[in-house]
């Protein structure tokens, strides 16, 4: 009998204060989406199998499943950007450039044994298709740091690298692509003694070497990217770091410089990263609660080569954050609760139509009430104002 | 080990000992606290941020799986991870041992060498004295951390497979790591002079 009351792994009710406080952020998120030109869109909660791994194959062990009428296989969506590749590559393509969109939805992925992660959660974000160059990714870091800050939160920071930077390294040395597999998953994971152990095994000259067991602590202000380009002798590496910089002057137009801090480790998890990558991070939160980079090729995969860069918030992270932070994110509206003797239901009815048209919020007594119990009612139900009619 | 590694950094505390009763330890003028805890739930205080770093052996942080950043090699102690059989029923080859049971602490690694191998075995848990699994029939073979191999002899156990070696390993929390990047690198690199 007790498995009808529970609620498959990974997988969580949000009780009114906590829907309201959820409903609240997203709400505030939306409105700055939409402030900033980019427009919602819906897509369906499964798409074909094929679609979700066209970028990418890894991610099918964490996909939940199942089969359509034709025994075609489909899964839940993991993520937005690639459902909404797939919409710019068929149903927008005709639609004038940049192409900026934006969604707030349930997202899904298997996964055990990690804090924070849930089978579903909620993510809003936004993509920006179409521009390669540095202001669209100023805009997009701006915009993941406005988005912080109107769900409240103060004190986060955003740690921002450029996969292109190592790509360079690792290219300058001729490393074959698994060794390059190897190092890259390295780096992500931060696995320096792993890192130094492959780098050791390849028998670069010193200089080499040492530069590329530095990428994971390539950490820092503005300043660590002269470092940086120190370690660099190739063009691409170069122009990630002025990439970077670049990015950086509009982040101070922008005003959000002050969160910024340089790390040429963040590589992230997805594959499909082309340029600058991002992650936010909030004290005494032991995740990230927003990431989001360039992937250029992606759409490419889908048949039509276009840039493109974009970010993804998760909304149960940010609320942790908030309430670690003292943050609160409660929407205490409950105006006025109307009671009634027997002989006043219609007054009633028409002083809540009449208080609702204000836009106040309203609760009616569903029967007659003396005034002590409806007193006790209004207490119950945090109702600020009570309006008794006899 | 991991306390006076510590303090040869000035990373320390009054009291603090590895055996130290207290459990949570402060140094109010450094900042600083310490968190003794068992060695199987280090990585869970790190990956959940309750804690900013740790110290754990490669093998504990492999069984369990969790996401934390691995900083620095610290080459105490030392061990390896092997699978080990009764001396008297010892068998040709390693395939010969599939769909056998194997008694071990660490099924995940366990089961990921044997996967690799195209092996499938049944995996018996045991939170210590694995040696006993062969003796009682509980198993046909086990999975074990070894140092020295004299609980092995005097169990009449021969290794037979290599799985791997393991050392401690300062690890950290991924948010730790980059929120308070100036005081952690410093730490690695202060303690990479003593190694």
């Amino acid at each position: 009998m007790s498995e009808i009351l529970e609620t498959p792994y990974g997988t969580r009710d949000f009780l009114p204060r906590e829907a309201a406080a959820k409903r609240a952020i997203e709400n505030r998120l939306a409105k700055l989406f939409s402030e900033f030109g980019y427009e919602e869109v819906v897509t369906p909660t499964m798409e074909f199998l094929e679609t979700l791994t066209n970028s990418g194959a890894e991610i099918e062990s964490n996909l939940f499943k199942m089969f359509d009428q034709n025994n075609r296989t489909l899964a839940l969506h993991h993520e937005m950007t690639t459902p909404i590749a797939r919409l710019a590559v068929s149903r927008l393509k005709d639609a004038p450039l940049p192409l900026k969109l934006s969604y707030n939805t349930s997202v899904f992925r298997f996964r055990k044994n990690q804090p924070e992660r849930q089978c579903e959660f909620y993510q809003a974000g936004v993509e920006l298709l179409g521009v390669s160059n540095a202001f669209a990714d100023a805009e997009i870091i701006a915009l993941a740091a406005q988005g912080l800050k109107v769900s409240g939160l103060k004190d986060f920071t955003i740690c921002l690298g450029q996969v292109e930077f190592a790509n360079g390294l690792m290219e300058e040395n001729n490393l074959p692509p698994n060794v390059q597999t190897e190092i890259k998953n390295a780096i992500e994971h931060h696995n320096i003694v792993g890192l130094k152990k492959i780098v050791d095994a390849l028998n670069l000259d010193k200089n080499s070497a040492d530069s590329l067991k530095k990428i994971p602590t390539l950490h820092g202000g503005i300043e660590i990217l002269e470092t940086a380009r120190a370690l660099a002798k190739n063009q691409k590496s170069i122009a990630a770091i002025n990439n970077l910089q670049e990015i950086y002057k509009l982040a101070e137009i922008y005003g959000v410089a002050d969160k910024i801090i340089f790390d040429l480790g963040i590589i992230r998890d997805f594959e499909y990263y082309t340029g600058m990558v991002f992650e936010a991070y909030a004290p005494n939160v032991g995740y990230s609660l927003a990431g989001g980079g360039r992937y250029d090729h992606m759409l490419k995969d889908f048949g039509l080569a276009c840039p493109a860069t974009g970010f993804a918030l998760g909304i149960e992270r940010i609320l942790t954050a908030c309430e670690r932070q003292g943050i609160s994110n409660d929407v205490q509206n409950k105006n006025i609760y109307i009671s009634y003797d027997e002989n006043n239901f219609g007054a009633a009815i028409k002083k809540a139509s009449e208080l609702r048209a204000e836009g106040k919020v309203v609760e009616i007594s569903l029967t007659p009430q003396t005034e002590d119990d409806a007193k006790k009612s209004q207490v119950e139900k945090n109702y600020t104002e009570l309006i008794y009619l006899k | 080990m991991s306390t006076e590694l510590f303090k040869k950094v000035g990373w320390t505390a009054e009291g603090l000992h590895e055996k130290s009763r207290k459990l949570f330890i402060t140094n109010d003028a450094e900042k600083l606290k310490f968190i003794i805890t068992k060695t199987a739930d280090v990585p869970t205080y790190v990956e959940n941020g309750a804690a900013d770093i740790g110290i754990i052996g490669k093998d504990v942080i492999l069984e369990s799986g969790k996401d934390v950043y691995e900083l620095l090699d610290l080459g105490f102690g030392k061990c390896h991870l092997m699978m080990a059989v009764p001396k008297d029923k010892k068998r040709p080859r390693l395939e010969d041992y599939a769909h056998t049971r194997v008694a071990t602490k660490f099924p995940h690694i366990a089961q990921k060498f044997f996967v690799e191998r195209g092996m499938q075995m049944e995996y018996i848990k045991l939170n210590g004295s694995i040696e006993l699994g062969p003796i009682v029939g509980l198993s046909e073979s086990i999975v074990d951390i070894v140092e020295t191999g004299t609980t092995l002899r005097e169990n009449n156990l021969e290794e037979i497979v290599h799985i791997m070696d393991a050392t401690a390993r300062l690890i950290a929390n991924r948010v730790s790591y980059r929120l308070k990047f100036d005081r952690i690198n410093n730490l690695v690199n202060e303690l990479e002079k003593f190694l």
